[in-house]
């Protein structure tokens, strides 16, 4: 029973779960056991090749943290935190959780009026269990789906839902800040996003933390439904400081028609991993799939990404670009596959990756996986040193090298950013590379 | 000519960076400052490498002679100083930035001649810009797009001009400007210069280029004939005259 520990054990399942209604033990149990019978990820697999778990992650040292009831007030929270939130512009809800608690939400009431729902996963329990059932770890992140996915199954605290009922539209984002303060700590979050038929919503999830001296694991699964003729956009981004190993793994569902776009950024933490998988189970569906990595020092980013062509004509688009610096290290692997019956698909996936030092890496791994005839799908990646000839032309401008460089990182990053129509957090992360470049 | 020439370069032999291939012979040139000059010649004659080397890229190496720029020593200098000192290079290829704005890339370049201390001002750099985009007869948007990125021939030339129009230069090294333009976008760009020319009279400007019909755009006060890496000829107007009628040929088995 590989990554059991002294404190991940099925007693820390049933403590979460007693006085939980009883589906919802339930849930976690299997989960539970899904998980023990589930092998812990080698570097055998070709999923987990370039990531050591066995050195990358010290599970037997993390205790998970717990719910506790916690508020949220400007003059107590840390003061990154609070600047983060200050830098965003106007949002239709704002949710904060600390330390895998909900500490804060508030909703535009014409909004909440509207039947629109945005709370803490664990109000939703007793407040919206229909949902739930239905949607929270079923479909589209079920225990089965694999290891990490079956221990978050097991061991959420608290995660936010969001449901948008048919037809409304919300003009402002909805905003998270997630915070992580606690070191050795285990970090279980859930995400649960539905938007029903024609319905437009936009969701910025935000995790930040201060430096850490000891390890600790964020696990964040995200559940995004986009139903037919829905638009939905979901943007994570991952600012921590270093020390967390941050595992985000992500199921997108798009129907008929519906736009579901997601946007990726990974700055912080020191080992961050991205499972998302993309699934077009609606004709005519549409999914852009952006990304952005931009790491230094001994970061480790691990991309996995699949466009999964269920339905015929559908489109999907993916771009994920990285910049790497110091001996931080970023790979890649997406695949397209296009099932049978999938006739008329158009896929492309795009990855790539400039290095700014000799000792910084990249690895890309593209693949296609096609069962239908009728499909446009292409497939191209890259991995490159700071070209002399871009250099050269900035600095026969009178830029200086440093001058230089930085601009044609913020160009290289910014061309993901450029094809996002979501203004504030455009400015947010441009500022945010520029703060890093200059360390 | 004034006393002191703008440039001087005497016995200028060089190389590729990273071989031992010598691409200039020997060359001996001076510009005089707000005269207009024109090097013509062959491909692989050199011309491009003068050009490249006079800006300070790091794939040529200059193996013997001297180049003096406004009197001083400008070999041993970086790129981005001999831009603040006055030099600009239009490139043959410019190159494309996808995500960085033409208005936020002429930003940064300004503010790198305010030096560290010093904020440009927004205010006025966006009145400069649109000014000198009306003298260029340029549409305020084209400012937008990011640098190169999807360009046509044409519209990478113009952004050369207008960065040129921006920077304000004391020499102007013009890196064979009519490649790949068709006669509309020549005469854009050839006007552009004459502007600037006649804006600033004192700017000193250094055409490089294949053909002869730029020349009847931008009318060079003296014309140089480089052949494998020498210059082989010096005059007026009417050396252009001759190699459009003559051809290279004589020059090329005439040499030196």
């Amino acid at each position: 029973m590989e990554g059991v520990t002294e404190h991940l054990n099925s007693d820390a399942v049933q403590a979460l779960a007693s006085g939980e209604p009883q589906w919802l033990q339930n849930r976690r149990m299997d989960a539970w056991a899904s998980y023990e019978r589930t092998p812990m990820p080698t570097t055998r697999l070709e999923e987990w090749r370039y990531t050591n778990l066995d050195r990358k992650l010290k599970l037997d040292t993390l205790e998970p943290l717990g719910w506790i009831e916690r508020s949220f007030s400007k003059e107590t929270a840390p003061d990154r935190l609070v600047a983060e939130m200050e830098a965003d512009h106007e949002s239709s809800g704002h949710l904060v959780e600390l330390d895998g608690s909900v500490a804060h939400v508030d909703l535009d009431p014409a909004l909440a009026s509207k039947g629109v729902v945005f709370m803490s996963l664990r109000t939703a329990v007793t407040e919206h269990p229909e949902l739930l059932e239905e949607y929270l770890a079923t479909s589209a992140l079920p225990a089965e789906r694999g290891k990490f996915q079956a221990l978050n199954a097991a061991l959420w605290t608290d995660g936010i839902l969001l449901y948008v009922p048919r037809g409304v539209q919300l003009e402002h984002p909805i905003r998270v800040s997630r915070w992580l303060s606690e070191s050795g700590k285990a970090l279980f979050s859930r995400t649960l996003i539905v938007a029903e038929e024609g319905s437009q919503v936009s969701y910025v999830d935000e995790i930040l933390s201060d430096d850490l001296d000891v390890q600790s694991l964020v696990s964040s699964a995200v559940e995004v439904f986009a139903k037919d003729n829905a638009q939905v956009q979901y943007v994570s981004l991952q600012r921590m400081g270093r020390g967390p190993f941050h595992l985000s793994q992500q199921r997108t569902i798009a129907g008929k028609d519906s736009t579901l776009d997601t946007l990726n950024v990974n700055m912080g933490a020191t080992t961050a991993r991205l499972d998302l998988n993309a699934q077009l189970v609606g004709s005519g569906a549409n999914s852009d799939m952006l990304g952005l990595c931009f790491g230094e020092g001994d970061q480790h980013f691990d991309h996995n990404t699949s466009q999964d062509h269920v339905a015929p004509h559908a489109y999907s688009d993916l771009l994920y670009k990285g910049a790497l610096d110091g001996k931080a290290r970023s790979v890649f692997r997406g695949i397209i596959k296009v099932h049978k019956g999938a006739q008329q698909t158009d896929a492309y996936q795009t990855n790539r990756n400039l290095l700014l030092s000799e000792t910084a890496r990249a690895d890309s791994l593209p693949n296609l996986e096609i069962e239908a005839d009728d499909v446009r799908c292409s497939h191209g990646a890259t991995v490159g040193q700071l070209d002399q000839d871009h250099l050269f032309y900035l600095m026969s401008r009178g830029m200086s090298r440093e001058v230089a460089e930085r601009l044609v990182v913020i160009g290289f990053l910014g061309e993901v950013l450029s094809k996002l129509p979501l203004g504030g957090v455009v400015a947010k992360l441009s500022r945010a590379i520029e703060e890093k470049l200059h360390g | 000519m004034s006393d002191t020439p703008i440039l001087s370069i005497r016995n200028l032999h060089a190389k590729v960076a990273d071989e031992d291939i010598e691409i200039l012979h020997g060359v001996d040139l001076e510009l005089g400052k707000g005269e207009i000059h024109a090097i013509m010649g062959p491909n692989g004659s050199g011309k491009s490498t003068l050009a490249k080397l006079l800006a300070g890229h790091p794939g040529y190496e200059a193996t013997d002679g001297t180049v003096h720029y406004k009197g001083e020593e400008l070999l041993d200098q970086e790129p981005d100083e001999r831009s603040l000192a006055g030099i600009f290079l239009a490139f043959q290829y410019p190159v494309e930035i996808p995500g960085v704005s033409i208005a936020n890339f002429l930003r940064t370049a300004l503010q790198a001649r305010e030096g560290k201390d010093a904020e440009l001002d927004l205010f006025e750099f966006q009145d400069a810009l649109l000014d000198r985009m009306e003298l260029l007869g340029m549409d305020p948007t084209f400012a937008e797009r990011p640098v190169n990125d999807g360009f046509s021939g044409g519209e990478k030339k113009r952004n050369e001009i207008l960065q040129m129009a921006m920077l304000r230069p004391e020499l102007a090294l013009m890196d064979e400007t009519d490649s790949g333009l068709d006669i509309d976008a020549l005469q854009v760009v050839a006007d552009g210069v004459n502007k600037l020319h006649e804006e600033n009279p004192d700017m000193t400007v250094l055409i490089i280029t294949h053909y002869q019909r730029l020349l009847n755009y931008l009318k060079p006060h003296y014309v140089h004939v480089m052949v494998k890496g020498k210059i082989v000829r010096s005059g007026g107007p009417e050396v252009a005259e001759e190699l459009e009628s003559r051809g290279y040929e004589e020059f090329k088995t005439a040499q030196v």
